[in-house]
């Protein structure tokens, strides 16, 4: 009897000393440096936001920047020691380091993420940023600016180069914020469009695109595609060539309508929108913003970061998109 | 031209006319031969381009049907979602070093296109049209890319899973590597141009480097080849720098033309090779022409210098010298002609002999004739009154002494007149030679005219010195020139027996002088002119017909030289010349 007792404890004693294991396991360690990659470079630290719980230690601008921890944090000291984060990489080449376990956490674009494997973790944020034309000052005729709209198609481009990520957009705010994006007509119509571009001169048929994101070069073919079956003749140029319309991307920093439209509205080069008080006067600040067709709005897209075997915690970002590097730890694997 | 010079330009035109023709015959056998020898090099070079397009193309389609058996390609076949392999083409044709390659789904939508990857979602209706892809054959077509448009070598097969279907339409552009490929024989060049836009586009014509230069030079040959879609030749450019090109139509599924191969081949040896045979004839041509004038100054010598003996001995012949001969060294047509030259002059000889004495005797029988005449007339009245003396002796005795004062002096009157007559021809035998001093001729006729003056005015003739004051004292008998100027200043009064203008006239010709004595009598016929200078011709009813030729008798001794212009009714001019 004693012997059975004596198994049966031996038995529990390992089950107990594997569950502590797994426990330790799983349980936040303190120290270690996040390695982070991102392909936006931004010009100052200030424009870069401070992760939550850490403070800037290292600026080198275009390069690198590195938070330490900070033991003051009011939510208290954040797990890992340092992250640091590598500036202006191509999204592609964070793919790359990713799988060769030279970064712990990248951004994803809709090609990498057809290419992850299987297992990764991958955060999306909500559809926070803005993908949309923008209209220099030579494009002064609204006819060619409003057949272009009609031209582009933005089904495809959202089906296979986006992988249908976000949602399609002829509005400035994304729907999660105002609730009336869908009203924004998103829809293309060549016919239209052709009718449009034969009563224009066919001087002011031409016209340059640049993509001012490199990783967007499809997209802006794409539309140079869509716009040519509109009988508009469009080359994709380098950025630094003074493009007549730029493709943009915008980060939207807030959730509060009226002032994710002033931020979107700055960022765009778009006039002040008046204040609203209610979501009609939102509306009618939208719509007053999108006349003229100077910006033609195309997504709103998800951030979206991919970790490493080493990440543990989670998530990365919140639904803005903003990091959340405090509740992340690196589990070191021999 | 002479003879010689006739003989010697024969020979030069004879072999240059000879090489030349040698040299034609040459030149359009090598001609010939190049052309040869270019459309064999040109179906070398047709051959191997058929065999390299020929290869690529099964190169290809193996290709093509290497990723159409692929596992991958059968996957997109069956998914339902095909955006993920938006860019699979790219990563394909990277793989199978294809330049073109697109994934097209059933309905002909692009799923993946390497050379395009914006293109997605299009539709390519060329692919569901055809029925049956899987034995095609590789094949040209015109592709569109984003910035350009390119000619390419596909190939399609099929990818068939259940009732999915997949197309792989995958391909190599036909640029200047293809043409790289092609070994082209020194002097040979192969280019191609790609019928990529709507006229003819310099850019789309290339050669191995990429495009040519000066292409606008083709585009006739270009178009002509576009516009019939057969094979055409044509010949660019002139001289060394000219080259024949063989355009070949290139065609596509349509058959239509969408490119056209060309192989240009340089005239260059071509020119060369007539150049150096100008230049050869040139030398030969050359050579020959003086090979010819030695050879033919050797053989003409020996045929003219007998004939120019001959010349020269007929030239002697006209000299007066007629008793001249020449040797006559052969029997051929040269020496038949020596010959009779030689019984010529013989004949010549023997016939002025006979001339000689024929006019010999006739010269005795005129001057038997005018002695006759002469003396006739004296003697008659010698015999008349002779008689009449004997008569007036026999029957008026009383009377005779007064007939016989008269008879003799009229006898003696008479007797003078035979005195004369002798005299004068006794002058005329005895012409003394001239004494040769300088002679004022102006001052010489300004006083013979002096003398005349009275006999001039009483036959009422107006008498004219136009002496020349240039002129020049000469060497001469002044004595005789006076004697000359006085006979022809008589005949001219003679000829003006109503009056007239005489008008004597000296002029300074060169070193000599001219001295003309011109009346406006009656003028002189042209046979009249003829005899004027022959002893005992007179034209007149008195004088002997010696002036005259005592006049051409003293110029012949001055080296002079005396002349006659006359015209019947309005007078004559003596006209001398001395040295």
């Amino acid at each position: 009897m004693w012997s059975r007792w004596s198994v049966e404890i031996k038995r529990l004693a390992i089950a107990l000393m594997l569950a502590a294991a797994c426990l330790a396991a799983t349980r936040p360690r303190y120290g270690g440096t996040l390695r982070v990659e991102i392909h936006e470079s931004p010009s100052s630290p200030e424009i870069f936001g401070v992760p939550k719980g850490f403070i800037l230690t290292t600026w080198e601008a275009g390069r690198r920047a590195i938070f330490t921890a900070d033991d003051n944090a009011p939510g208290g000291r954040p797990f890992l020691d340092n992250v640091e984060i590598q500036l202006g990489r191509a999204l592609r080449d964070q793919s790359v380091d990713l799988e060769l376990g030279k970064t712990d956490v990248v951004e994803l674009g809709a090609a990498e993420l057809r290419r992850q494997a299987p297992g990764r973790r991958v955060w999306p944020s909500s559809p926070v940023r803005l993908m949309a034309l923008v209209f220099g000052p030579r494009i002064g005729d609204a006819r060619v600016r409003e057949a272009l709209a009609l031209a582009v198609d933005r089904n495809a481009i959202h089906s296979v180069l986006l992988q249908k990520q976000g949602e399609i957009s002829g509005a400035l705010l994304p729907e999660w914020i105002t609730g009336y994006a869908f009203v924004f007509s998103a829809t293309a119509d060549l016919a239209k469009a052709q009718a449009l571009v034969a009563a224009i001169p066919p001087v002011d048929r031409s016209l340059t695109l640049a993509a001012d994101d490199p990783a967007n070069r499809g997209i802006a073919d794409r539309i140079q595609l869509n716009a040519r079956d509109a009988h508009l003749n469009v080359s994709v140029v380098p950025p630094t060539a003074n493009p007549d319309v730029r493709l943009v991307e915008t980060r939207i920093a807030f959730a509060d309508a009226a002032h994710a439209l002033a931020g979107v509205a700055i960022a765009l080069g778009l006039s002040d929108p008046p204040p609203a008080r209610n979501p009609q006067e939102q509306y009618q600040a939208e719509r007053a913003l999108l006349d003229g067709f100077r910006v033609i709005p195309l997504f709103h897209l998800p951030v979206v970061y991919g970790a490493g075997p080493r990440v543990q915690g989670g998530p990365v970002i919140t639904p803005l998109g903003e990091w959340r590097f405090d509740s992340l730890w690196v589990e070191e694997r021999p | 031209m002479t003879f010689r010079t006739r003989l010697l330009l024969l020979f030069a035109v004879a072999v240059a006319a000879a090489v030349g023709m040698v040299e034609l015959i040459v030149s359009s056998r090598a001609r010939t031969a190049f052309e040869n020898m270019e459309a064999r090099r040109v179906n070398a070079i047709v051959a191997q381009f058929d065999k390299e397009f020929q290869r690529r193309g099964e190169e290809i389609v193996w290709t093509v049907e290497g990723i159409a058996e692929s596992p991958v390609a059968r996957e997109i076949a069956i998914t339902p979602d095909p955006s993920a392999y938006l860019s699979e083409a790219g990563t394909l044709a990277s793989t199978h070093r294809l330049d073109l390659l697109e994934l097209v789904a059933g309905d002909g939508a692009i799923v993946s296109s390497a050379q395009w990857q914006a293109r997605f979602g299009y539709k390519e209706d060329w692919l569901p049209a055809e029925s049956d892809w899987q034995a095609r054959p590789a094949f040209l077509k015109r592709e569109d890319l984003p910035d350009s448009v390119a000619l390419a070598m596909m190939a399609v097969r099929t990818v068939v899973a259940g009732d999915m279907k997949l197309y792989v339409a995958g391909g190599r552009i036909l640029d200047r590597e293809f043409i790289a490929s092609l070994v082209a024989p020194e002097g040979m060049r192969v280019l191609l141009y790609r019928n990529l836009a709507p006229a003819f586009s310099p850019s789309d014509l290339i050669d191995a480097q990429g495009p040519i230069a000066a292409a606008v030079l083709l585009r006739p040959l270009v178009e002509r080849v576009e516009k019939q879609a057969s094979e055409a030749v044509e010949t660019i450019g002139r001289g060394a720098s000219a080259e024949t090109f063989h355009a070949l139509p290139l065609k596509g599924s349509a058959n239509d033309v969408l490119g056209v191969l060309l192989v240009g081949n340089s005239r260059r040896d071509l020119v060369g090779l007539e150049r150096a045979m100008l230049r050869t004839a040139v030398i030969v041509t050359v050579t020959g022409i003086l090979m010819a004038i030695a050879l033919g100054w050797w053989a003409t010598a020996r045929v003219t210098r007998p004939v120019r003996r001959l010349a020269e001995s007929a030239g002697k012949v006209a000299a007066g010298n007629w008793g001249t001969t020449v040797a006559v060294s052969s029997k051929d047509e040269i020496g038949q002609l020596a010959g009779a030259f030689n019984r010529m002059t013989h004949e010549l000889v023997e016939q002025r002999e006979r001339l000689v004495q024929a006019e010999r005797v006739a010269a005795w029988r005129e001057l038997a004739r005018r002695l006759a005449h002469e003396l006739k007339n004296p003697l008659f009245p010698l015999q008349i009154t002779v008689e009449n003396m004997q008569r007036a002796r026999e029957h008026y005795p009383e009377q005779f002494d007064e007939v016989f004062r008269e008879g003799t002096s009229t006898l003696l009157a008479e007797l003078t007149n035979l005195k004369q007559i002798v005299g004068r021809f006794s002058d005329f035998a005895k012409m003394p030679a001239p004494e040769m001093q300088s002679v004022n001729l102006n001052a010489l006729v300004a006083e013979t005219m002096r003398l005349f003056e009275a006999q001039l005015a009483k036959a009422g003739i107006r008498a004219s010195a136009q002496l020349d004051p240039a002129l020049r004292p000469v060497q001469a008998d002044g004595e005789q020139l006076t004697r000359v100027l006085r006979n022809l200043i008589l005949n001219a009064v003679d000829a003006m027996p109503e009056g007239g203008t005489l008008t004597v006239r000296t002029v300074a010709a060169g070193s000599g002088a001219r001295l003309e004595v011109s009346d406006t009598g009656q003028g002189l016929t042209p046979e009249e002119c003829d005899r004027l200078f022959t002893p005992y011709y007179t034209t007149k009813t008195h004088g002997t017909g010696l002036g005259l030729a005592i006049v051409q008798s003293v110029v012949s001794d001055h080296k002079g030289r005396i002349s006659v212009e006359s015209e019947k009714g309005k007078g004559t001019t003596f006209r001398i010349d001395l040295g």
